[in-house]
């Protein structure tokens, strides 16, 4: 009676296989034709076996092959990843040293020189790269701090040999001309730095300069008050080109070695771009 | 040069100085008795009793604008700190 069974083929794929099995042969042995052999529904232990092997080394060639891929992508993002976040971390140092675009802060001013109590006009600095620093002399500690800082700047210009004697020109100017007149500035000057030059003016002066730099500053209290009182400004140092362009601002966080490098930095963009400097004494 | 008021020259290098130290004296005793706000001194005495004489010095040594001035960072300044601090566990965690 011959099997109505359906014809399962189990585990080769190739039907040459197939043929050559030993079931196969048996089953021919039978004398029936090969399309009448019995039909199964489970494997023979020989044909699992084949199977197991038809699969295995495949399995581990395929599971070394694939690890090894997925290792060397692993190795080669990482690569990536680090060289990136190096870049982004170059890229930070150098805007940090680098000024986000420049408002145009600065411009012509005349005020009093404290030194000898007669004008000075902005114009006496073309040619020469300055730094303003804006306080008054009744301050706790802010400005003297920060005043010492430009003369630790101003020397170590001073002792730069691409830079040299008058590269850098200090400035002070005060917020509080009612109580800093020009004696008391010039004797203030006198503590910090021989080459800081003390300006004073009278209160309307004095408003417009700070305007221009965009200095905040609080307005003193009224005349019949004490004269004993602080004065609210903004805590920066303003860098000035030669023609009097505005270069860059360093906080009161910025160390000397920063401001030095960063001047040092403009002085030779200037010098490179054809700028002349004026290197005598102001 | 016309005789200037008092309070109208500003403080030289030596004076700001001393002012300074006997800041930082005063400051220091506070800190040891865990006393933040220097204005709680002023309202309490009894509470800050070693450091009164400390206190004397520096409200001598010192402007009284500088006096108020350095009170207020003193408190702002810690505060600072307690900050940062906390910011810190919290992103430590």
């Amino acid at each position: 009676m011959t099997s109505r069974f359906v014809r399962v083929n189990l585990g080769a794929s190739n039907p040459q296989q197939n043929r050559n099995s030993e079931s196969f042969q048996k089953a021919s042995q039978n004398r029936l034709p090969a399309t009448f052999a019995p039909r199964r529904f489970y494997a023979t232990t020989e044909e699992k076996m084949r199977t197991k092997s038809a699969i295995g080394p495949f399995t581990w060639k395929a599971a070394t092959v694939f690890i090894g891929t997925g290792i060397a992508t692993l190795i080669y993002f990482d690569r990536e990843k680090k060289k990136s976040i190096q870049l982004r971390e170059e890229k930070k140092i150098q805007e940090k040293s680098k000024s986000y675009g420049k408002p145009k802060l600065g411009g012509p001013f005349k005020l009093t020189n404290a030194a000898n109590n007669e004008e000075f006009d902005s114009e006496s600095l073309r040619g020469r790269f300055h730094l303003i620093y804006f306080g008054f002399t009744h301050c706790p500690d802010i400005c003297p701090e920060e005043l010492d800082k430009m003369s630790e700047v101003v020397e170590a210009t001073k002792k730069d040999k691409e830079l040299g004697e008058h590269a850098l020109v200090p400035i002070f100017i005060t917020c509080d001309p009612r109580r800093d007149t020009a004696p008391i500035v010039k004797e203030y000057v006198k503590d910090f730095h021989p080459d800081l030059i003390g300006l004073t003016g009278s209160q309307e002066e004095i408003k417009k300069v700070a305007k221009l730099f965009r200095v905040y500053v609080s307005s003193p209290p009224a005349l019949s008050e004490d004269d004993d009182y602080l004065v609210d400004h903004s805590i920066f140092f303003y860098l000035m080109s030669p023609e009097g362009v505005f270069l860059d601002c360093y906080s009161q966080n910025a160390t000397p070695e920063s401001v030095l490098t960063s001047f040092k930095k403009h002085y030779q963009d200037y010098v490179e771009q054809g700028g002349q400097v004026n290197d005598t004494p102001l | 040069m016309s005789a200037l008021p008092e309070s109208s020259k500003p403080p030289t290098r030596a004076e700001r100085k001393h002012c300074w130290k006997l800041r930082d004296e005063y400051f220091t005793c506070l800190d040891k008795i865990s006393i933040i706000d220097p204005a709680i001194v002023d309202k309490d005495p009894s509470r800050a009793e070693g450091c009164l004489d400390s206190k004397k010095k520096y409200e001598d040594g010192c402007m009284a604008s500088w006096v108020e001035y350095f009170n207020k960072r003193r408190v702002i300044d810690v505060r600072q700190k307690q900050y940062l601090e906390f910011s810190e566990k919290m992103s430590g965690k």
